[in-house]
């Protein structure tokens, strides 16, 4: 952790001084230009945030289903269909994993069913017990799509040996309620943010315009740099390449267990990612307001550079490297750590340019630290 | 802000190495002062800090017990405390074997505590209730979602913070406690006093060059060392410290690299080393006044550090309460609150005595707890800087310099 402490203070540093000399105009807490921020907010909400909810939701109870189908009975045939909509629906929650805000930052659903690596010993010891609550915060390592990554993959190396532990085993109950208990919290967890946003977060999250850390501009574009450069650049990359560490670690790749997925994992949130920054729709075409749109408004009368391109470029760029990758990043590493380190580099370097360059012209704080890891 | 420092520093040692007229002896002492803290007596290294290091190790194992809800019992616990030799009280067999403890060492130093048992009893026994108290109320509440008022564990990111009734985390409390306590006592007033130091016939030994029976030390040589060891002990290479500094224990160490990485005070780490270095140069050089010019400068530098990661600690956590999420500042204002309590081992060595006595650390940590029947659970923000202020007044920095690491 040090390390990239370090580096971040000194880039801050040099970003900060380097770009001091032109936002002469904006220093108070009011919003300074007239930029539709509402409008932005709208399209965030109504074309990218609740479409990405309404197909994890979707993908979340099939997910829910086939355990239920694989529950009622266990063979061959039920464990792929639940391997294949675990698979599917961990790629569609990179499309939602980044707006921790709202009923999502309460119910701290990022945590819960994304906290990689998965705690193995907690997920036996709670089987076998029978006795758990997957709301404590002690049990946040042993839920989600990494606990089902151990218990779809790891338990055998064959699909006999895994489906032994869902038949034959002593505590083969035990196994099955674990697994419906589960996917039923991972989409009854959907399914209550999903309702939120329609219900009431919607419209104070659109109206609360308010250029202020409590504003939703603020509060999301925070929440979205904290998600690409803890949870996408450092989670999915940095942390596994040994960037924070003296070695690499391997073992914290996502998807660690199903071995294949953690370039394609990277790849859907890298493109996520980007596609917010430009405000494109979800899963449809068009494109609206957006931090793209309002670099591009505060370039257009400041006069400055590019900036939504640089950060645009610099997203490709990563894509590029990260194309490149072996599809098991565990893989990778083994056989050649430089090419992730590359792939790393070129993300840090887009969370300069927005973290830094961007959060500064946009006139927003960052709201979190580094925590100092005790 | 910084080019000062090392100027002082530099002006300090060309001042007292010209005045030949002091009582440093008829020589006029000339510094040699090494690249690492490598100091040698006919081919033997003369430095040596074992106690220093069985102790910051012992420390390590007992904040561990703290959370090892399934293994670890009051009893236990205190026994690491309060270890004797030769009892299996740690994982280590070197800390079982070992005649030291910690518990003895908490609020001892000659020049605090000398004089002033009641005290030094009264904060042995805080510690003491850390302990009980983590296995009384928290211990039983392991799995327990914590509320106001009652005790259990809540979310800190991916990570669980088990708290008490009232939010605080006996573990932080005792640990950063301790970092005050065990460290910067021993430290500032203890092994860097003039008493200790000057004990006996330990200058006229330390100028004669007569080094302590059965070793290749002079007692004054191992005054010194003893309390580096308190910073350094479990550094990689103790010689060459700040290569790792921050990152060789959970104690003074960690929080002298975290306060170095704040642009603000990101000379900490090299002053507080250099001021270590030069003094012990000195102590060769039998000149005791550069050698208390650099304990001074030690003083002023650690003392600092507590005060900012303290106020550090508080304005993160305001942030935290102010953006809704209460519990997610427990952490932090549970190691705020150890780091406050530290305040009373600080030393300024314009007055040599704490830049807040242990009356106002008292009252800080009453205000941190006073907002309501439950603690942490409602602090307010308002409170937070008001006690952030109080620290900061004491001293030469600003809260806003403390509250983040630019």
């Amino acid at each position: 952790m040090k390390k990239i402490h370090s580096v971040l203070t000194l880039v801050a540093l040099v970003g900060f001084m380097s770009c001091t000399s032109d936002s002469s105009d904006d220093t108070g807490q009011g919003q300074t230009d007239q930029f539709d921020r509402e409008a932005m907010l709208v399209n965030w909400a109504d074309n990218i945030i609740i479409p990405s909810y309404e197909a994890f939701d979707a993908e979340a109870k099939a997910l829910k289903a086939a355990a239920d189908a694989f529950v009622a009975t266990p063979d061959a045939n039920t464990l792929n269909d639940l391997r294949t909509a675990w698979e599917s629906a961990y790629f569609s929650f990179q499309n939602v994993e980044m707006f921790d805000i709202g009923k999502a930052e309460e119910v701290r659903f990022s945590y819960r069913l994304n906290t990689y690596p998965t705690n193995a010993a907690e997920i036996t010891s709670s089987i076998e017990s029978g006795n758990y609550d997957l709301a404590l915060p002690s049990m946040v390592d042993a839920q989600g799509f990494p606990a089902l990554d151990y218990l779809l993959f790891e338990l055998g190396d064959s699909d006999s040996e895994v489906l032994d532990f869902y038949t034959t085993d002593a505590n083969a109950e035990n196994y099955k309620t674990y697994l419906s208990d589960l996917t039923a919290s991972m989409a009854d967890l959907t399914t209550t943010i999903l309702a939120d946003w329609k219900n009431s977060f919607r419209g104070s999250f659109v109206s609360n315009t308010s250029s202020s850390a409590s504003g939703s501009v603020d509060k999301l574009a925070n929440d979205y740099i904290f998600y690409y450069e803890k949870l996408l650049r450092a989670g999915k990359v940095g942390i596994p390449a040994g960037i924070f560490s003296n070695e690499v670690l391997p073992e914290k790749v996502e998807a660690y267990y199903k071995e294949d997925l953690s370039k394609d994992l990277l790849l859907e949130a890298l493109t996520a990612t980007q596609n917010f920054f430009n405000g494109k729709a979800f899963n449809k075409s068009g494109s609206g307001a957006s931090f793209k749109a309002y670099l591009d408004y505060l370039n257009t009368i400041k006069n400055g550079s590019d900036l939504s391109g640089l950060i645009n470029g610099q997203f490709d760029a990563a894509r590029e490297q990260a194309n490149a990758l072996n599809d098991s990043f565990v893989v990778q590493i083994e056989t050649n750590n430089d090419a992730l380190l590359e792939t790393y580099n070129e993300l840090q370097r887009n969370t300069i340019l927005m973290k830094i360059d961007m959060l500064q012209a946009l006139d927003i704080n960052v709201d979190y630290v580094d925590a100092d890891g005790d | 802000m910084f080019k000062p420092l090392s100027i002082l520093l530099t002006a300090t040692v060309i001042l007292t190495s010209c005045s030949s007229e002091d009582d440093a002896g008829d020589i006029n002492p000339v510094l040699e002062i090494p690249q690492d803290y490598t100091f040698n007596r006919e081919g033997n290294s003369t430095v040596s800090f074992n106690g220093q290091t069985t102790r910051i190790k012992m420390s390590e194992e007992i904040v561990s017990s703290f959370t090892d809800f399934d293994n670890a019992t009051e009893a236990s616990i205190m026994a690491q405390f309060a270890h004797t030799a030769g009892n299996a009280d740690f994982s280590d067999a070197d800390l079982n074997a070992s005649d030291k403890n910690v518990r003895s060492k908490v609020a001892a130093s000659v020049d605090y505590y000398n004089t002033n048992a009641v005290e030094s009893q009264a904060i042995k026994s805080t510690f003491d209730d850390y302990i009980s108290k983590q296995v009384s109320e928290v211990f039983p509440n392991q799995n327990t979602l914590a509320v106001a008022g009652t005790a259990g564990q809540i979310a800190d990111g991916t990570r669980t913070r088990y708290v008490s009734a009232q939010g605080l985390e006996y573990n932080q409390a005792f640990a950063k406690g301790l970092l005050g306590a065990l460290m910067t006592d021993q430290i500032l007033n203890n092994y860097l006093s003039v008493t200790v130091l000057d004990e006996g016939e330990n200058r006229a030994n330390n100028s004669a060059g007569i080094t302590a029976e059965g070793s290749s030390y002079t007692t004054m040589e191992h005054k010194w060392d003893e309390a580096y060891g308190y910073l350094y002990g479990a550094s990689q290479d103790p010689a060459n410290p700040n290569a790792t500094i921050g990152e060789d224990d959970k104690f003074l160490n960690e929080y002298i690299g975290r306060v170095n990485d704040d642009a603000d005070f990101n000379t900490t780490a090299e002053t507080i080393f250099e001021a270590f270095k030069t003094g012990r140069a000195a102590i060769v050089a039998a000149d005791y006044m550069t050698r208390d010019a650099q304990a001074a400068i030690i003083r002023a530098e650690v003392s600092k550090v507590i005060a900012v990661r303290g106020i550090y600690y508080l304005q993160q956590a305001k942030t935290k309460i102010e953006d809704g999420n209460q519990t997610g500042a427990f952490h932090g204002l549970s190691e705020a609150y150890g780091f406050i309590y530290s305040l009373q081992f600080t030393r300024n060595p314009q007055t040599d005595a704490p830049y807040l006595s242990a009356t106002e650390v008292t009252a800080l940590l009453d205000q941190l707890m006073g907002d309501g029947a439950n603690g942490f659970w409602d602090l307010t923000p308002e409170t937070i800087d008001a006690v952030s202020e109080s620290i900061a007044s004491a001293f030469d920095f600003t809260v806003a310099q403390a509250a983040s690491i630019d």
